[in-house]
């Protein structure tokens, strides 16, 4: 079996249609295109041993081919509020970089997550911070404040959180209980643009927390893989539901470790989507469970595992 | 930062410290106000929880008048006006169209107003107050520190009179004696009595 790797290309948009075709021939899938002015960014799984392939053909047209890490995952980068204290350093800078290494990022600001006595998370905030892979939360200065606020902030949240705050690793280790997967110390409330050498570094490490994070999740999910590979899906959707051409969101679909994000009117289109034929005899609904998303009227896809399902696609 | 005459930043916590530091460097920098703010002194507690700054301010700007952005040439039959600092031709404009009307105050080009001969006297429309720093910029300070402070810090006590300011925060309510107890300890610090 291929095994599909997460990449990023960066090329012009002379010619990409080339690699796209390519990609699309040797099996791979593109989960994420960017054109911006140009240039075109493509964020692909590609199958591992055809990326020399790739580099070749794409080096002509001037195009690169690195690895990205979070390919294929949305994150929800969470704020405790959308005010100028908490934006747009920090949050932002921290959801750029994420995207940068090939995840799709949301915002989340919460209505009342400032406060060390007030903080709180409500039921929608809550469910929608829960519709994605990974949540990060952006979190001030002080160990105190940290410390009291934190546990009503993740009241609820199943998602594997990492946080980031401007004491030091260790001592947002000490501070939080129980513990969550990942911890960035040094980030605190930054009221400048993240351009030192160090501040950088910082924004490093947090990706390589997020992806060890997410890394051991996938290697739980090989264990008991999915009954179909989520962009393989998100392609088959792409190609029988034609109203996905038609939006204008830059991710109509979606891409998840463990589904797909459908940004399609629930009621209007959950029984065409259940009913989608994915190979002969299986549908959608017979893999997946398809269920309206809390974040607008979108559909929220969750692709049943193999030991559920009986059936690998 | 600065070349504010004294900067302090107090905290229980070392972190916090640091971090305030900066982020009252890059407000203060952001909204230009370091060389309006002569001393600063900040006192964060989150355990109390407790905010407070007071400082003193370099000078206040004086008033805008006509003769600080504008030449006045009048002659025979107008009044020509030369503008040569364009910020404060909107305010002019809009005391010129309330006091004249919109049919004599003629704009022939962006750095131009000329009004009727005789409508005002050459010393009075020379003198004539335009635009007043000051009030804004006791918002910028107010708006400021608001920025600084903590967001939760939402009980707030805000004063600013005569070139010295304080602000106050908390997330409880603020006792009736705060200014007597944290605040005027912080200026006898800075060398001044509030």
């Amino acid at each position: 079996m291929t095994t599909l790797v997460p990449v990023t290309f960066k090329g012009g948009v002379y010619r990409h249609d080339e690699i796209m075709d390519l990609i699309d021939d040797l099996g791979g899938y593109i989960v994420q295109k960017h054109v911006m002015a140009q240039d075109v960014v493509l964020q692909s799984f590609v199958p591992r041993d055809d990326i020399d392939l790739i580099r070749e053909i794409a080096k002509p047209l001037a195009g690169t081919v690195t690895e990205a890490p979070l390919v294929g995952t949305e994150i929800a980068v969470v704020s405790p509020s959308l005010e100028i204290h908490h934006l747009p350093h920090t949050a932002c800078d921290i959801a750029e970089y994420l995207r940068r290494s090939g995840a799709k990022t949301n915002m989340v600001g919460l209505a009342r997550g400032f406060g060390k006595r007030i903080a709180n998370l409500n039921d929608e905030e809550r469910d929608v911070i829960n519709e994605h892979d990974l949540a990060v939360y952006a979190l001030g200065n002080f160990e105190e404040c940290i410390q009291r606020k934190f546990p009503a902030l993740r009241q609820g949240i199943h998602v594997p959180i990492v946080v980031t705050g401007a004491p030091d690793r260790d001592a947002l280790i000490r501070i939080i209980d129980p513990p969550v997967e990942g911890y960035v110390g040094g980030v605190g409330r930054i009221m400048h643009r993240f351009k030192r050498p160090e501040e950088l570094a910082k924004l490093d490490e947090l990706v390589d927390e997020v992806s060890r994070t997410l890394d051991a999740r996938r290697d739980t999910l090989a264990k008991d893989p999915l009954s179909v590979f989520p962009p393989r899906l998100m392609a088959i959707i792409e190609d029988r539901i034609h109203e996905v051409s038609m939006l204008t969101h830059p991710t109509p679909v979606t891409a998840q470790m463990e589904g797909l994000r459908v940004k399609l009117p629930y009621d209007s289109y959950a029984d065409d989507v259940r009913s989608l034929p994915v190979t002969e005899g299986v549908t959608v609904g017979d893999i997946a469970d398809v269920t309206p998303s809390r974040m607008r009227n979108y559909i929220l896809i969750r692709i049943k595992p193999f030991s559920e399902t009986r059936i690998l696609v | 930062m600065p070349p504010l005459n004294y900067f302090v930043v107090e905290s229980p916590d070392p972190v916090g410290k640091d971090a305030y530091e900066r982020i009252a460097a890059d407000v203060l920098q952001d909204l230009d106000l370091i060389k309006v703010i002569d001393r600063l002194h900040i006192y964060v507690d989150p355990k109390i929880p407790l905010f407070v700054a007071a400082g003193l301010l370099r000078h206040m700007p004086r008033a805008i008048r006509v003769s600080d952005f504008a030449n006045v040439n009048p002659g025979e039959k107008e009044i020509v006006l030369d503008i040569s600092e364009e910020a404060y031709l909107a305010p002019l404009l809009r005391i010129l169209w309330a006091r004249f009307g919109k049919e004599n105050v003629d704009q022939p080009d962006r750095f131009t107003v000329v009004l009727p001969a005789g409508v005002i006297g050459q010393k009075e429309i020379e003198q004539l107050v335009v635009a007043d720093p000051s009030e804004t910029l006791y918002k910028d300070v107010i708006y400021a520190l608001q920025y600084i402070a903590p967001e939760g810090f939402k009980v707030r006590r805000q004063y600013i009179r005569e070139g010295k300011f304080y602000y106050v925060a908390s997330e409880d309510t603020l006792p009736g004696d705060i200014v007597e107890r944290v605040v005027a300890p912080l200026f006898e610090k800075m060398g001044v009595t509030l």
